[in-house]
């Protein structure tokens, strides 16, 4: 029974080992378990809770310490990974229990309708009165003449290209079309972008196209120019840094973060226009700690937060101060002035009907 | 001996196929460039950043541990599946049979979603049974296909033999039947393990908010571009794999021709 | 027979409530529409089969999968049979090297295609290099063979472990007696070797095919602007627009094709004994 022992001895370290590995995952989380006992020990301080993506700004360590100090309170993030998910949480116990979270205009308008958040005085908001006209005039955080959610950042996607290898200065958004790049173009492989931009180069309503079908042949003729569609912001850097392509649908944020390490790479909002997209945050209804909430978004949206983290690779602000306060050669460069937020279609709510269709259009022009 | 080098030959070749993408994931987790770009530069930047990177190392941590349990309940359920079937009629059999491989007829992207939709019709939040849950029901054939195979021609007059001697069933099981299928148990659990070590559909649909493993970490850091860091450290598990699998053939000590055999 | 029940629940259990309920439940939402208040339909149903790209994606996809299933059979074969056949020494080492490239992730290894098999990527410049292309151009890479590639390389592993599983059983003693028989060797692997080891190479074309199928990170990466299959449409309803109830009902239609498939399969079998 020689093998019959040898096998023994090695089931046992087999077992030995797969238990060191679960004991150092489980004190792990024990050591994160009672440093939040820690924190709630401490006392009466006031506990906010944010929803918000991971990673995302307001989760930054150095924001939080800053925050807490100021304010006297802990801060507790909750994540999400979709806004289906947060929808998903507001609507099954997540009232009276968050605090401020953070919806797209994709779940916005059917959460306020299903009164899920409170309506926001934005008198209480010192910084308020520093957003940009265009984004207190959007449409979906409004029900009834009453806002119910404060914007946040911003950015777009627009066209970015390599400019060693495109020795024309491009500002039109027909360069997705034209024969000239063939093999040379990375398209966007999502709906509401693909309608979108094939909108605006034909000169629809973007955010109403008219013509649908119009707007299906003109995909399907783009679709042979592609060397391929892209999905996720890893694989069009890949692309571009290999030089497999030369330009592309891009977002500002991305391309701004190429450009810091080292690619040749410009970013444009072409004349015809682009997409824009808009964060904000929400309080939620019967909110635990509503005045805290309010400081939050404040210091969210105030000059300082807002710079630093457009500064050290953010997406864009809000604020105009906080734009103001950069040189006139690094707004453009990042096109996060005014001039370029004007040439933006935000991208609207549409309700669950449109957003089928146009999915489906999208996926027809892909099994093309 | 023409037949033998020309084994020898295709064999070289499947391991070049097999071997080739994973050389440059490996050559990749070397070079300078952030894109992959070519030529190849030399530098150990990607594992320095890799040993600041806490998500990813706790990520992979997840990942081994979940997949350390995952094998182990399988190996357990498995071999009290076989055990239980070995002599019951050809008809439970089959329904046994057919409700074990099931999993393997159902695409992991349908068994993700049901499974999500399990959870919604229960009003419950993603959380970390239900993903265990998951990976058990996917490994659990993969342990079962290697163990049976293994019971399937194990000598019973041994174990009859036992029984006659006077041993009761418990001790049968640790000093007769046990020695004779723990190196199917062995291969059982580390089949589990790695096919809920790799798993990414299904983690996809049902991993908790919060919490991640390497798969998952790894595609949602290729949503606004992954460094190589994530090759660095599928370098290092690769390369601590064949470590452990050196340290089993080790331990076998005198029985390292075993291996080799 | 107490105590027998007792060993099988466990994981009978499991796998019924986790494995077999969930799918009636997915079942039961393909019947959902989409409005407000819930009710029984069949336009999810009779929306798929209405649009003609959803059927070309479904063969599409189907298309593919047998043709990863082939090649993997094809590739694994002759690996599986010198090693349970051919060779004494080192099988299970050889095993073990099959095996080990799953400990690297799926994803890792399809971005690894990407710099392997572009334009002036590492094969081509080998290629170029060795005279057997003239520039390093290939244009695999971003057309459907690139998914191909990758997903053969994702699943044969599984192929030779269930077909060298089948042919270790085989005894060797039944090859013998065709070869003295006076049987060429052909005729003996055609007529005893290949019905003998025809259960592993079932079990692994399920192991492959079936994967194949709901596969959608591999066509999505490397197939380029054709790289849509059934698995991408399912993908984008969960996650993009989430339509629960189509993406339950799409989901429906592959398992019945699975089913349908592996039920011809059984049925050719049959027939042929």
């Amino acid at each position: 029974m020689s093998i019959g022992k040898t096998l023994k001895r090695i089931i046992a370290a087999i077992l030995v080992l797969s238990m060191m590995m679960a004991l150092t995952a489980c004190g792990g989380g024990k050591e994160q378990g009672s440093n939040q006992e820690n924190n709630t020990s401490e006392g009466e301080k006031t506990k906010l809770v944010v929803v918000n993506w991971k990673d995302y700004g307001s989760d930054d360590p150095r924001v939080i310490k800053y925050f807490e100090q100021q304010y006297n309170c802990e801060i507790v993030h909750e994540y999400m990974a979709s806004e289906e998910e947060l929808l998903t949480k507001l609507r099954t116990g997540g009232l009276g229990k968050y605090d401020v979270v953070l919806p797209n205009a994709s779940i916005l308008p059917v959460a306020i309708d299903e009164g899920l958040f409170e309506e926001v005085d934005t008198s209480k908001l010192e910084n308020y009165q520093y957003i940009f006209d265009k984004f207190s005039t959007l449409p979906e955080n409004k029900k009834d003449g009453k806002i119910y959610a404060v914007p946040w950042v911003w950015g777009s996607t627009a066209i970015a290209y390599n400019n060693e290898l495109v020795d024309e200065e491009i500002d039109s958004i027909n360069v997705l079309w034209d024969e000239k790049y063939k093999g040379m173009i990375a398209f966007r492989d999502d709906f509401n972008d693909a309608i979108m931009t094939a909108a605006i180069a034909l000169g629809q309503d973007p955010s109403n196209p008219s013509d649908l079908n119009a707007i299906k042949q003109k995909l399907i003729e783009q679709k042979p120019l592609n060397r391929t569609y892209w999905k996720t912001g890893d694989e069009w850097s890949k692309l571009f840094a290999n030089k497999q392509i030369a330009v592309g649908m891009m977002w500002s944020g991305q391309a701004a973060t190429m450009k810091k390490a080292g690619e040749p790479v410009t970013f444009v909002v072409p004349k015809e226009g682009a997409i824009g997209w808009v964060d904000y945050w929400g309080v939620v209804k019967d909110a635990p700690n509503k005045d805290m909430a309010y400081k939050f978004i404040d210091y969210m949206i105030s000059k300082e937060f807002q710079l630093q983290w457009t500064v050290s690779g953010g997406p864009a602000p809000v604020n105009s101060e906080a734009v103001n306060a950069l040189d006139k050669e690094t707004i453009n460069e990042m096109n996060i002035g005014e001039d370029s937020l004007n040439k933006l279609y935000f991208i609207e709510y549409h309700g669950e009907d449109v957003k089928k269709q146009w999915n489906e259009l999208w996926q027809e022009v892909k099994a093309q | 001996m023409l037949k033998k080098i020309l084994s020898w030959f295709y064999t070289a070749v499947v391991f070049i196929f097999l071997y080739a993408p994973i050389a440059v994931l490996m050559a990749m987790a070397f070079n300078e460039s952030q894109y992959n770009a070519l030529p190849f530069k030399f530098s150990m930047r990607w594992f320095e950043a890799l040993s600041q990177n806490t998500r990813l190392i706790d990520a992979t941590k997840n990942s081994i541990y979940l997949a350390a349990i995952t094998g182990v309940i399988c190996v357990i359920l498995a071999t009290a599946l076989m055990l239980g079937s070995r002599d019951t009629s050809s008809k439970i059999k089959a329904l046994v049979n057919s409700v074990v491989m099931l999993p393997l007829t159902i695409p992991w992207l349908i068994m993700g979603l049901s499974l999500l939709l399990l959870l919604r019709a229960l009003g419950l939040d993603k959380n970390f049974v239900m993903l265990l849950i998951g990976h058990v029901v996917i490994s659990l054939p993969y342990a079962v296909l290697i163990l049976s195979a293994r019971m399937q021609d194990m000598d019973k007059s041994i174990e009859e033999a036992s029984y006659s001697l006077g041993a009761n069933e418990w001790t049968t099981f640790r000093r007769v039947i046990f020695p004779m299928i723990s190196p199917a148990m062995l291969a059982g659990g580390f089949m589990a393990f790695m096919i809920s070590f790799d798993n990414f559909v299904l983690s996809y649909f049902l991993i908790p908010t919060g919490t991640t493993t390497l798969p998952i970490e790894i595609y949602s850091s290729i949503k606004f571009g992954f460094t190589p860091e994530i090759n660095a450290i599928s370098t290092i598990i690769l390369v601590l794999s064949l470590a452990i699998i050196g340290i089993i053939a080790a331990i076998m000590g005198s029985s390292l021709k075993n291996l080799i055999r | 027979m107490k105590k027998k029940v007792l060993l099988m629940s466990p994981a009978m259990f499991i796998l019924f409530a986790f494995a077999i309920v969930p799918l009636f439940i997915m079942l039961y939402y393909s019947f959902l529409s989409d409005s407000a208040v819930a009710k029984f339909t069949l336009e999810n149903y009779i929306n798929f089969f209405s649009k003609g790209f959803y059927l070309k994606l479904t063969w599409k996809t189907i298309k593919m999968s047998i043709i990863v299933t082939l090649i993997c059979i094809v590739i694994a074969y002759p690996m599986a049979y010198i090693m349970a056949k051919v060779i004494e020494k080192g099988k299970n080492l050889i095993l073990l090297l099959i095996i080990i490239p799953f400990w690297t992730s799926q994803l890792v290894r399809a971005y690894s295609w990407l710099v392997f098999l572009r334009d002036g990527g590492v094969l081509a410049q080998f290629l170029n290099k060795i005279g057997l292309i003239a520039t390093t151009d290939m244009g695999i890479l971003f057309t459907s063979k690139a998914a191909i590639i990758a997903l053969v390389h994702i699943f044969f592993p599984y192929m030779v472990i269930t077909i060298y599983m089948a042919l270790e059983k085989l005894d060797n003693s039944v090859i013998e007696a065709s070869k003295s028989l006076g049987a060429k060797p052909i005729e003996t692997f055609r007529r005893i070797i290949l019905p003998l080891s025809r259960p592993g190479i079932i079990t692994g074309a399920i192991l492959v095919f079936v994967p194949c199928l709901g596969s959608f990170v591999e066509p999505r990466i490397l197939g380029g602007v054709n790289g849509s299959v059934i698995g991408t449409v399912i993908e984008d309803q969960f996650f993009e627009i989430f339509g629960w109830n189509f993406g339950s009902a799409i989901a429906f239609i592959l398992l019945a094709m699975v089913l349908l498939s592996m039920g011809g399969m059984s049925l050719l079998l049959n027939k042929e004994k």
